[in-house]
């Protein structure tokens, strides 16, 4: 999650906004032409496109393997190009199955690194960061890097954290807290919800990949399961080494045996799990976002891919015709070049020795949710009954030449090249010839694997988006017309979509409302009040007392450590804000309005009056209690939206525009305590008038009090 | 007498490495004003070709604001001699990658090629250069996309909008006060003449940096350079470079944004001289003392020890003009951004009040060396180094130099600048909060 955060600043950090265009149908109409206007002929030659000079072979660097006495394979590609050797252990087993604690693997390689028995978390991080190192643990596995004459110090902290870790208590319940304030975050980001949505739909909760941890799994994990994992599965025989960097092959065998020699071997539980069934039709799976001005597309399923096969090389080319890295993949200039839907589509097809897996995804606005639900499944379409073209597989697999190329400046991808003949089985000279591979598929292996992996009718939608905008128009892409609903964790939600019934109304509603009060003639009867209560605020007590004369004056009183800190008064016409030392009377604008609506002390009572008007929004839910929303606008047209208890009448939430300041405001009433006969609300949480929610407690309500007239006096 | 040798073999040792890593380069100006950059390295066969120009959103009219990075879109569109639309085409034909993005300082071009595909990276750029064409759907279409990309990267993204809300308190005169994407307004606004003018204004050789790094050959680049760069012509007018000088900020900016977002965050935008400045390379420095590694200041002490943030640091921005240097917090779940504020504000206070041991101010030292060191380990971001470096401070070789400017800071000028900028006066402080309502 941290990693997370890191990536988010270091985009906002290089603040840059960017991206190339370009559009398909010629037009002749233009803007600019030529914005140069002097260019005469002479730059006729320009007209020419360069030829291509003679390729020059592409060389794959060499690597060497080896392996310890304890099992452990070695795998060492040398490069001086920098200073700097890394080393990377990682374990060979697939995931498992954490069930309700779902989650405490990933603790358990957080965890590794917080603590040895000989040393704290600080002191580690203090070693590695002394040398500018990198030291990082995760379930897979523990990497290091540091500059060449820093090797040593790096390796004996890199090999304790790995066979002599502790797993603290104490940092075990930091990592969980950290963790559950990072599930906390995922729930505004629309892509981890897509992600975790697709996750269970398309592996469902039976098979690892399906398993998506919540805030109550983590709750769950326990110490004693991370430190089993550990003990299970951190054995050098189910470990690949891999050292990648400035260092020859003897100086690596050293290295490994002196610091990785002694880890000990040990039999390793072995796991195996079913082929996740891939849908028979088209589903739609819909998780709400509040607020969403754009909705997250995922089009997504299973598929049985291995890595490794001409099969998974024919597949990467017909992603790439699709959707994959390339500009000129038809989803992006679909749409975006020729619609403008988005700023970006693409589509992967992964290859993966468990189960692989189809996405085609896309950000896109409200308005064009389904339109562009509609051109991915066009695009798709075409995919599976038409053969693309030649030119089209060429670019194809020149583009995946050239990111082949590419990927080599990098040494660690001969080292993954390595790790994979290893890992799969594959042919030693697997890599040396992927080129020639590649460049034998035809376009009917391109078809054939069309067929085979890409199936628009038969797919999870998943949407992350805004439900009373874009859900409804998504009906007709489900099979059964049914959208099925998750929350951001991908467990299902239901909504009561029952159309209201026609004897819902506001004036109902307001009804309702009063006699949960205790009845409009009990309410009439109260004509003065006042109310204690108590508020937290930076640390400080702070009493506030807020009283109404003759349902004519109010006045509110705020003090702190016993100092008169705010007073606010109405005498009917005028209002006095006084406190802290400044002294201000209003006479008009509106506040007075605003003040003479509370001298209602129930405002609800001018509902029903000429001039207001309410609308019946539907139901919604506030913590689980089923809700009427209902939209007030009053006089002079402010609106005002309010939401009262289906169950029990009472208002819950109020959310209206403070004109003064131009915020929403939002106030939520609950514990509801009954005195003379009324109810009044034990508690009232104030959020977006302050950077911080403000929770007043009721200490007190006295009905029809005597109160001197000096209180609400204004001069 | 062992002391001296020893320090000689030290010394011995870090020439060695320096020398390792040292990138090579030629460069020399074109007669029309165009500065060429070449750097050789034949260990993969690839080829960066890039052109930084030297506009950014800071040289845009105050009305018509987004112009910078609209372009960067346009300028895909084609040319004279390259049909709409196939300028991605022969790039990704060709098996190469490109892209572009713009900053407040800067727009920057790149191609990266398989090696035998040079010429073809020169043509492109030079096309774009010299007579580059746009088509009225390409501008609307760019204009959707360009929305898109808002809607994507700022109003849908939790915490997208920081960098907005924090310029546009930081600055009250200066053009970094405005989103380098600009207002849809003023895009939407925008005229034929507007876009003439600002081509003809920016994109001029005099103006701009074609840094090739990778696979080649020097005469044989040289040659190739001459022929498809040499005779585009000069611009003639000069290029309007904002001289604004923004006043202190003269007291604390406080502010509350909402946003869609489930964990409040704080942030503390402090204003700081320009990039290359002394001050600049000791504040980077602060920001390492704060923020890098688990061990830094704030992340031990919020993250891991008071368990208050989610993540926390502070980050100096690289502007060519005075910038800010932002510290960024969120909170852990059921912490106050107030809470977290004065925690942050305390790390800061220590380190005005103390100065740091020898032995921290070594781990800074370390830290610096290693990513020096692993900086330049790619040709696109050598390529860019090198037009950096020579765009902004006219001296390319500080891509191997630069490291001796950190290593000039003193720990007495880390605990000067913490107490010179880094004041409640100077600073902009927002409040992230979860939407309320609606």
């Amino acid at each position: 999650m941290k990693n997370l955060y890191i990536v988010l600043f270091a985009i906002l950090a290089i603040a840059f906004t960017n991206c190339t265009s370009k559009t398909t149908e010629a037009v002749t109409d233009t803007v600019s032409d030529a914005v140069k206007e002097e260019m005469p002929s002479i730059h006729a030659w320009r007209a020419n496109v360069p030829e291509p000079a003679p390729a020059r072979k592409i060389q794959l660097g060499s690597y060497n393997t080896f392996t310890l006495d304890n099992g452990l394979e070695v795998i060492v590609v040398e490069n001086n190009k920098i200073p700097k050797v890394s080393y990377s252990v990682s374990l060979k087993n697939d995931p498992i199955m954490e069930g309700d604690q779902a989650g405490y693997v990933t603790m358990m390689g957080d965890l590794l690194g917080r603590g040895t028995t000989s040393k704290s978390k600080a002191e580690i991080d203090e070693t590695i960061d002394f040398i500018g190192a990198t030291l990082s643990t995760s379930a897979g596995g523990i990497f290091g890097r540091s500059l060449t004459k820093h090797s040593d110090k790096m390796l004996a902290l890199m090999s304790d954290v790995l066979m002599n870790p502790t797993f603290p208590q104490e940092e075990f319940d930091k990592v969980k807290s950290q963790m559950l304030s990072g599930l906390q975050s995922e729930k505004s980001d629309p892509n981890s919800m897509a992600s975790n949505v697709s996750s269970v739909v398309n592996y469902t909760t039976g098979h690892p990949y399906g398993e998506v941890q919540t805030e109550a799994t983590v709750e769950n994990a326990q110490l004693e399961s991370c430190k089993k994992y550990y003990n299970d599965f951190f054995k050098s025989n189910n470990a690949y080494l891999t050292i990648v960097g400035d260092i020859s092959l003897d100086d690596a065998k050293m290295k490994a045996e002196k610091y990785f020699g002694a880890w000990k071997s040990g039999d390793v539980p072995s796991m195996s799990y079913g082929m996740p069934k891939s849908p028979d039709a088209t589903n739609v799976s819909f998780v709400n976002k509040d607020g969403a001005v754009q909705s997250v597309i995922n089009i997504t399923y299973p598929v049985d891919l291995q890595p490794g096969t001409q099969e998974a090389i024919a597949a990467s080319l017909t992603n790439s015709i699709l959707g994959g890295g390339i500009f000129l993949g038809r989803l992006m200039q679909n749409l975006r070049e020729d619609n403008a839907f988005t700023y970006g589509a693409r589509s992967r097809l992964s290859a993966d020795d468990l189960v692989g897996n189809f996405n085609a995804f896309a950000s896109v606005r409200n308005e064009v949710t389904d339109s562009s639900v509609v051109e991915f499944i066009y695009e798709m379409n075409r995919m599976m009954t038409e053969e693309v073209s030649e030119d089209d597989l060429q670019l194809a697999k020149n583009s995946a030449t050239g990111s082949f190329a590419r990927s080599l400046e990098s040494p660690q991808t001969i080292a993954r090249f390595a790790k994979n003949i290893v890992k799969y089985n594959l042919p030693a000279d697997y890599y040396e010839t992927y080129l020639e591979k590649l460049e034998s598929v035809t376009v009917a292996d391109v078809k054939a694997c069309a067929e085979k992996f890409i199936r628009a009718d038969k797919a999870n939608i998943v949407i992350v988006g805004n439900k009373d905008e874009v859900a409804e128009k998504l009906v007709r892409f489900d099979a059964d017309g049914k959208i099925d609903y998750y929350d951001a964790f991908g467990n299902v939600v239901v909504y009561d979509d029952k159309p209201m019934s026609a004897d819902i109304t506001g004036e109902s509603i307001i009804n309702k409302y009063f006699e949960a009060l205790g009845g409009k003639a009990a309410m009439d009867k109260v004509k003065s009040i006042s109310q204690s209560m108590k508020m937290d605020m930076m640390g400080q007590q702070a009493t506030v007392k807020q009283m109404v004369k003759d349902r004519s004056k109010i006045a509110v009183k705020v003090e702190m450590q016993g100092m008169v800190v705010q007073d606010q008064r109405f005498d009917g016409e005028k209002v006095l804000m006084s406190g802290m030392g400044n002294n201000e009377v209003i006479t008009e604008g509106p506040m007075i309005n605003q003040m003479k609506e509370q001298t209602k002390i129930w405002e609800q009572v001018s509902y029903m009056d000429e001039g207001y008007a309410m609308e019946v929004k539907g139901k919604d839910k506030i913590d689980g209690e089923d809700v009427y929303k209902l939209v007030v606008t009053n006089p002079e047209g402010n609106k005002s939206t309010e939401f009262y208890s289906v169950d029990s009448g009472l208002l819950l939430k109020k959310v209206s525009l403070d004109e003064t300041s131009g915020k929403s405001i939002m106030v939520s009433f609950s514990e509801y305590t009954e005195t003379d006969g009324i109810m009044f609300f034990g508690k009232m949480t104030t959020e977006g008038a302050m950077p911080f929610p403000m929770v007043m407690e009721s200490t007190g309500v006295e009905v029809n009090p005597e109160l001197s007239d000096d209180l609400f006096k204004v001069e | 007498m062992r002391i001296i040798i020893l320090s000689l073999f030290l010394a011995l040792a870090t020439l060695l490495q320096g020398q390792m890593n040292k990138i090579d380069y030629v460069e020399y100006d074109l007669d029309n004003g165009m500065h060429v950059i070449l750097h050789q390295d034949k260990s993969t066969p690839i080829v960066a070709v890039s052109v930084m120009y030297h506009v950014g959103s800071k040289n845009e009219n105050p009305d018509k604001t987004g112009f910078a990075h609209f372009f960067e879109h346009l300028l895909f569109e084609g040319s004279e001699n390259i049909g709409r639309g196939e300028y991605d085409g022969y790039v990704e034909k060709a098996g190469g990658t490109l892209n572009a993005n713009t900053s407040f300082d800067r727009t920057f071009y790149f191609e990266i090629l398989p090696s035998n595909q040079l010429e073809l990276g020169l043509w492109l750029e030079s096309e774009r250069l010299l007579h580059a064409k746009v088509e009225i759907e390409g501008v609307e279409t760019q204009r959707e996309v360009v929305k898109e990309e808002r809607r994507q990267r700022v109003d849908n993204q939790p915490y997208g909008s920081i960098l907005e809300e924090t310029f546009k308190r930081a600055y009250r005169e200066h053009p970094y006060k405005w989103p380098i994407i600009g207002s849809m307004a003023h895009l939407d606004a925008a005229v034929e003449d507007d876009y003439k003018q600002f081509y003809a204004d920016f994109y001029v050789p005099n103006n701009a940096v074609l840094s090739i790094a990778g696979d080649l050959d020097i005469d044989q680049a040289k040659m190739w350079v001459e022929k498809y760069f040499g005779s585009i012509p000069a611009g003639t007018k000069e290029i309007y470079r904002p001289s604004i000088v923004e006043p202190a900020l003269g007291g604390e900016v406080r502010d509350t944004i909402y946003d869609e977002i489930q964990l409040p965050a704080v942030i503390q935008a402090y204003r700081i001289p320009a990039q290359g400045t002394e001050d600049f390379y000791a504040l980077s420095m602060l920001s390492t003392l704060l923020s890098q590694g688990e061990s830094s200041r704030l992340q031990k002490e919020l993250v891991d020890n008071q368990q208050k943030a989610m993540f926390v640091g502070n980050f100096p921005f690289n502007l060519e003009d005075p910038g800010v240097s932002m510290a960024f917090g969120i909170c852990a779940a059921g912490v106050q951004p107030l809470d977290l504020e004065v925690e942050m504000d305390k790390v800061v206070d220590i380190v005005k009040e103390e100065l740091i041991s020898d032995k921290e101010f070594q781990k800074l030292k370390n830290l610096v060396e290693d990513d020096f060191i692993s900086a330049n380990s790619r040709v696109a971001g050598i390529a860019e180094s090198l037009a950096n470096y020579h765009m902004y401070y006219g001296d390319a070789n500080l891509i191997n130099t630069e490291i001796d400017k950190y290593l000039a800071v003193t720990k007495e000028d880390i605990q000067r600048v913490a107490k010179q900028y880094f004041t409640k006066d100077n600073r902009v402080v927002l409040h992230y909060l979860p939407k309320s309502a609606e």
